[in-house]
């Protein structure tokens, strides 16, 4: 928690002067929408995380957005499946996906970034090629459907302020990512072997099994949030839904605490990572500022994240290493 | 070099029979063959969709070859596009430039190796022969025409797009500012999107762009609906936008209180003017910018042009859809696309 207090502080203050300058960010209405949104990018954000943690990396998460919605829109509008089958379908795909990344990863021996660079070229294609660039529309029909990614619950002891119901989806997928990383013997090898692969092979992890592991874990959690989001915005356009969310989940992840370089990282970082993005994008709406000058201040925060954590890390090994070193 | 040696025999066939597919249909060409034109779109949307089917019942009609083309990524996409077209031989190309000023050179390339028209979207500094289309800050006056009758007591509104320097989204747009804020005919004015414009009975709050995201183009409207709580009036001026205003507005329950007008004719948008929730929206005629483009460029290819008018400019107007109409517009929108 303590890695995280850097960035908590900088939520903190963002949504506090947020609020003095607008007050409208408090009423139900956009804390609503805004818990929606940093739900859905959360789940994606969780997504990454496993591979970050392996030292690896997904450029295929927008692709699999994409490619997710567009399966399941066709599923269910031009086929007529049934939901719960089409809903597995679609799960089951993108699981599929993550275990083709994880053997060529770890069999083939190729780079997580090439595998997964062209894993995002060739599922765009696949998803704008399945219905020839046509826009897909779940029209009013799939109202019931929808209630996961847009439905809200009341809640008695919160006045006017609702539940959105996608947070409950969080809730599972974070909780149970959580209990995974910190509380399992997997959890923790896959941290070791995000530190050094090799160490952990020697002492008798088995790596391969864990990374491929890893990036189903992590396309089966962001197929999960490609439901969602076609759900949410109701049509897919195959060649632009989760366009670049990949980058998105990344920078989350980077903010909440991961490193690139593996192992470490942590769930609860993450989130607060996706929070932090969301609130900054609803903060420039809010308060009028341009909307070009969006990806700038995004940039500018995330730089900022990883020198203050970067900061931070280092003053803190210097402490130990004072602690550790007797002096006079 | 051993390998070498293996691979030269195996790449020679290969590379001759390419070469004879590549000169097959020209060397028994000549006299019976069909020419070959390309629509070029600059965007992905059911409005090229519907243009497409224009292009090829055209086609059908006058005896010519289309081949249609749709960008991913706007002007870089079309870019290759065009000169893909180019290289292989065309005998004509309707073009829609998604950034007109800096596709001269392109466009130019184009007018120097075939007939060359624009749709949709027009350049006129470009050699083009003529433009297919409506006149966007026309088409922007009617929906100013139209907020004013769903909003006759004055009101604020904002604007949601998704390029805003896109040419046809600016005159839409300029056009709707300059009625909406009670300028005479004639008068054109250049406001930048995002200055907020106060007029004797209408507020123009600004612009929100979403560069085609469409989560991000719900979420736009959202923060909008929060930011000024009073909002009286949201115009969608890209096909998609329209739809997504719906979205919001309806989960934060504001029918009624929040008007809606907006661009073409997807199916979300017209339910929601069949319901009276959107009050309603100019639309092109897009099946028509197909079989227009595809007439003329038939007629060039075969060496008429008479279809050219002198002015340049084919126009097909843009019209107002409300609820009265929805029912017979729609279907014969279902009929052109069958």
């Amino acid at each position: 928690m303590k890695k995280n207090l850097g960035i908590s502080l900088l939520l903190l203050l963002v949504c506090v002067v947020t609020a003095l300058v607008n007050p409208n960010f408090l009423i139900p209405y956009n804390a609503e929408n805004l818990v929606n949104w940093v739900s859905l990018y959360a789940i994606i954000g969780v997504a990454v995380t496993f591979v970050i943690i392996t030292g690896g990396i997904d450029l295929s998460i927008g692709s699999v957005v994409g490619l997710v919605g567009t399966v399941l829109g066709w599923l269910l509008v031009e086929k007529g499946w049934p939901v719960p089958l089409a809903l597995m379908a679609t799960v089951a795909l993108s699981a599929s996906i993550g275990l083709v990344h994880g053997l060529l990863i770890t069999k083939v021996k190729l780079q997580p970034f090439v595998v997964t660079l062209c894993g995002l070229l060739i599922y765009r294609g696949v998803a704008r090629w399945l219905v020839h660039d046509g826009t897909l529309g779940f029209g009013t029909a799939y109202d019931g459907l929808r209630w996961f990614a847009n439905g809200r619950i009341a809640i008695p002891f919160l006045g006017d302020y609702r539940f959105p119901a996608p947070l409950i989806i969080l809730a599972v997928i974070a909780g149970l990512a959580a209990v995974f990383l910190n509380k399992t013997v997997w959890g923790r090898h896959l941290f070791a072997l995000g530190r050094s692969e090799e160490a952990a092979r020697y002492s008798g992890i088995r790596t391969d099994r864990l990374v491929i592991l890893s990036y189903v874990l992590c396309s089966t959690v962001a197929g999960i949030g490609g439901i969602l989001f076609a759900l949410d915005v109701n049509t897919v356009q195959p060649a632009s839904q989760g366009n670049f969310y990949e980058l998105y989940a990344i920078a989350a992840a980077v903010l909440g605490g991961c490193s690139l370089r593996g192992g470490e990282g942590s769930v609860v970082g993450v989130l607060i990572g996706t929070a932090l993005i969301r609130v900054l994008l609803n903060a420039i709406n809010i308060l009028g500022i341009a909307t070009q000058l969006e990806f700038v201040v995004l940039g500018m925060v995330i730089l900022m994240g990883a020198v203050a954590d970067d900061y931070l890390r280092r003053n803190r090994s210097r402490r130990q290493l004072k602690r550790a070193t007797p002096t006079g | 070099m051993k390998r070498r040696r293996f691979l030269l025999p195996l790449a020679l066939p290969v590379l001759a029979a390419s070469f004879l597919v590549q000169c097959g249909p020209s060397s028994n060409g000549g006299g019976g063959k069909k020419p070959r034109v390309a629509y070029i779109g600059n965007a992905i949307a059911p409005f090229w969709t519907i243009a497409e089917k224009g292009a090829r019942k055209a086609a059908a009609e006058y005896g010519v070859d289309v081949e249609v083309r749709m960008p991913q990524n706007g002007a870089t996409d079309q870019k290759r596009m065009v000169e893909e077209l180019l290289a292989r031989g065309v005998d004509g190309i309707a073009f829609s430039p998604a950034d007109p000023k800096n596709q001269l050179d392109l466009m130019k390339t184009m007018a120097q190796q075939t007939h060359l028209i624009t749709q949709d979207s027009d350049a006129p500094d470009s050699p083009r022969l003529c433009f297919v289309g409506m006149d966007n800050y026309e088409a922007g006056r009617l929906c100013g025409k139209l907020v004013k009758e769903a909003m006759p007591d004055g009101g604020s509104v904002m604007f949601f797009v998704g390029r805003a320097g896109q040419l046809n989204a600016k005159e839409r747009r300029q056009g709707c500012v300059d009625e909406l804020l009670g300028r005479p005919e004639g008068e054109r004015h250049d406001d930048p999107p995002d200055a907020e414009l106060k007029g004797e009975k209408y507020t123009v709050l600004g612009t929100r762009t979403d560069e085609v995201d469409f989560a991000k183009a719900k979420s736009n409207v959202q923060e909008s609906i929060t930011r000024h709580p009073d909002i009286g009036c949201l115009v969608g001026l890209f096909s998609y936008n329209t739809p997504k205003i719906y979205e919001a507005v309806k989960e934060a329950n504001l029918f009624g209180k929040v008007k809606i007008v907006g661009f073409d004719e997807e199916e979300d948008t017209l339910r929601g003017i069949q319901e009276g929730n959107i009050y309603a929206t100019v639309v092109q005629n897009p099946h028509q910018y197909g079989h227009e483009s595809v007439r003329i460029l038939a007629a060039l290819a075969k060496g008429d042009k008479s279809v050219v008018p002198a002015s340049k400019f084919v126009e097909v107007p843009a019209k107002a859809v409300k609820k009265g109409d929805v029912d017979i517009f729609w279907t014969e929108l279902k009929k052109q696309v069958e």
